[in-house]
């Protein structure tokens, strides 16, 4: 589904990449996490599978078209989901619309539909009470549901997450990549997860290492 | 038009920020309409000031001639005995006529004044305080040999067309005014103390005696009493006769007083030009019709340039309010979009993460403002006008002591008619009916601010302009970033 062809990045000296012609494929039903200390480039590697900045060198396909063909809008718009270690939701927002927005925005086959949107976010254990609430006065761990929520009700086959789990304590961590999990394989979704945390990777169907500029998949 | 939701909600869910900024932008929008509203007041005034204060231009004697011939006559005379004479000609109705019908040139009133004695009634006396009374005698420069009367009579096409009526100096108590239809007839009007003290009443008759001549009497008719103001009245000097004899009469019956040579004359005929920035064209076209020799057109546009130059300062200095709250109001607004859109680089992020339009983006900041802009505008609609006022009335008084001060200072003593030399003695008293005054000025230079659907469109006009810049201005640098780097920063 998606596959990187001497991927390379870095920032002001070519001579010292981040990580330099990196090939990998990633396919749909299956979850993935990319592990790697701080700093080693895991976030932007993951900024630029999902289209949130261009690489230095090498190209990103989705399916047999390149990114660039696609332009990145089109490609955040239409084909990627992305959560943030942050939730990054719209604070002035509840969850319900934090939801239609992204629905509308992305042309999601259900744009408009409240009770598809009210559905997923109950199937994520947000109460009623909580829907028309201002997503501020949710806890973290709901807060992370609720940008979960709005990757599913998006029609994006790819999800990228980053950190999705850093702010949240064990059994909310072991909820959400349960429910990334369920992503991959109920809903035929490619989810690919940035962690430091192994416990966390080891839940994923394949964990790949960032370590000197190069990615090496773990057995 | 997810966007236009995104706006209301944030604007709904921000109430406290989005009052401030109603708040800003209202004070904002209230001087930019404060500044529109002096402006277009200033430009309507201009126009009905022009249009009210008006000029004139009076066709009289040429005096300046006379005095020439006088002079030139008197070297040539080899006699030293006889004192050289001034000789003024008397006004040919006919060229007036003919100058009347020129364009720019609406009513004229014609103006014959002489004097007479009292017969059938006793004139009122002034007493100075200076060394006795006097009820009478001459006012002022005479012309020739004529002697003076002790009633004034001051013949014209119509008094409402003289200065004291129409700057209100002077008003009809009882009966009428003199009309146009007054002509050839041998009706008058008398002052009130005249008529008072000689229980004299509209519709009884009084009897004047020629001062030349056969010195015949004239029975006249009385029509109507006027009542002079005290300040007109208070005008008569020590050697003039009181201003309560002055009896206005049509200018036939003035003439005929004088004597039979002056019919189809008149002292001065002065013209009000419709439009007054004409008056220069019209002097120049009436020049051409008659002898310049013996008589002179002088034009009176004092009140229109004082109007003039007092509304055009008032334009200026609503122009230079309208350009400097405009270019301070688009900095201050500017500061506080981009203060606002800083922080909200996170949430610019979130919507080009999930693949927004850039131009939608923009939109929504645009939209909230707009939604700003309608409340303050309404706020500004609202306290626009009490601004525009308090300004503009502050502006115009301010205007009006300089110009006054200026035209006191250096102007020319306005108000006397040229009456010293006209012939047939004409009494020089101060604001004959012929001449005219700028006391209208400063009642004329009144700002009426209103606040019109046409200054709202286009203050509301100004508002989006203002509101657009601040928000290219301020999303213009996040928006041309990649979404990585606004998340990151």
């Amino acid at each position: 589904m998606l596959k990187t062809k001497d991927l390379s990045y870095w920032y002001q000296d070519a001579s010292q990449p981040l990580f330099k012609d990196v090939n990998l494929e990633f396919e749909v039903g299956q979850s993935y996490a990319i592990l790697g200390h701080s700093g080693t480039g895991k976030t932007t590697f993951l900024s630029l599978i999902a289209g949130l900045d261009r690489p230095k060198d090498g190209e990103i396909f989705l399916g047999d078209r390149s990114l660039k063909k696609i332009g990145l809008t089109n490609y955040r718009r239409h084909d990627v989901a992305i959560v943030f270690q942050a939730y990054n939701l719209f604070t002035y927002m509840s969850p319900l619309d934090n939801l239609l927005t992204a629905m509308a925005i992305t042309n999601a086959e259900h744009a408009g539909d409240k009770a598809y949107a009210g559905q997923i976010l109950r199937d994520l254990g947000i109460g009623e009470d909580l829907i028309t609430r201002n997503v501020q006065h949710l806890s973290g761990g709901q807060q992370q549901r609720v940008a979960i929520a709005r990757t599913m009700a998006c029609d994006a086959k790819l999800v990228v997450a980053d950190e999705p789990t850093g702010n949240l304590d064990e059994d909310n961590t072991n909820a959400v990549i349960a429910q990334f999990q369920k992503i991959a394989h109920d809903q035929q979704k490619c989810v690919i997860i940035v962690t430091h945390e192994p416990d966390v990777a080891a839940q994923c169907d394949h964990q790949y290492r960032l370590e000197n500029k190069q990615f090496t998949q773990l057995a | 038009m997810n966007f236009c939701k995104r706006a209301w909600l944030n604007v709904w869910a921000k109430k406290g920020r989005s009052i401030l900024l109603i708040l800003v932008s209202a004070a904002i929008l209230m001087f930019v309409l404060a500044g529109l509203l002096i402006r277009s007041a200033a430009i309507k005034a201009t126009n009905q000031a022009k249009a009210d204060v008006g000029a004139t231009v009076t066709l009289s004697a040429n005096r300046q001639a006379a005095f020439k011939q006088m002079r030139k006559s008197s070297s040539s005379s080899s006699s030293t005995s006889s004192r050289p004479k001034l000789t003024l000609t008397p006004v040919k109705l006919s060229d007036a006529t003919k100058i009347a019908k020129l364009s720019n040139v609406g009513s004229y009133n014609v103006t014959s004044t002489t004097s007479a004695n009292a017969k059938s009634y006793d004139t009122v006396s002034t007493s100075t305080g200076m060394g006795g009374s006097n009820s009478g005698g001459p006012g002022g420069m005479k012309s020739g040999s004529s002697s003076s009367g002790d009633t004034q009579i001051d013949g014209v096409t119509a008094t409402s067309l003289t200065s004291d009526f129409s700057d209100k100096q002077s008003k009809i108590v009882k009966g009428r005014g003199i009309t146009a239809s007054d002509k050839n007839t041998n009706h008058v009007v008398i002052e009130k103390e005249l008529a008072s003290q000689n229980n004299l009443s509209v519709g009884d008759t009084m009897t004047f005696k020629q001062t030349t001549g056969s010195k015949t009497t004239v029975k006249v008719k009385i029509v109507g009493i006027y009542k002079a103001s005290s300040s007109s009245s208070s005008t008569a000097g020590p050697m003039s006769t009181d201003p309560s004899n002055t009896v206005y009469t049509s200018y036939t019956l003035a003439n005929s007083i004088k004597g039979s040579k002056y019919a189809g004359t008149a002292d001065s005929v002065t013209f009000n030009v419709t439009t007054p920035s004409k008056v220069s064209s019209v002097k120049k076209a009436g020049n051409q019709l008659i002898s310049t020799s013996k008589y002179t057109l002088s034009t009176d546009d004092a009140s229109y340039q004082t109007v003039k130059a007092s509304m055009s300062s008032v334009e200026s200095f609503a122009n230079k309010i309208v350009w400097l709250v405009a270019i301070a109001g688009t900095i201050i607004l500017a500061l506080i979009v981009i203060l606002m859109i800083r922080e909200r680089r996170f949430e610019i992020g979130v919507l080009l993460s999930l693949g927004e339009a850039r131009w939608k983006i923009v939109a929504q900041f645009f939209t909230e403002m707009i939604m700003v802009l309608v409340v303050a505008l309404a706020i500004a609609g609202a306290g626009g006008k009490f601004v525009g006022n308090q300004l503009g009335s502050q502006l115009v008084s301010q205007t009006a002591t300089t110009t006054q001060t200026t035209s006191t200072t250096s102007g020319q003593p306005g108000g006397g008619n040229q009456g010293g030399g006209q012939p047939g003695g004409q009494s020089g008293h101060t604001g004959g009916p012929g001449s005219s005054s700028n006391s209208t000025t400063k009642a004329d230079t009144k700002l009426a601010i209103t606040v019109s659907a046409v200054d709202l469109a286009e203050l509301g006009g100004f508002g989006l302009a203002i509101t657009f810049l601040s928000i290219m201005i301020a999303s213009g640098g996040i928006l041309r970033l990649e979404p990585r780097k606004v998340l990151i920063s």
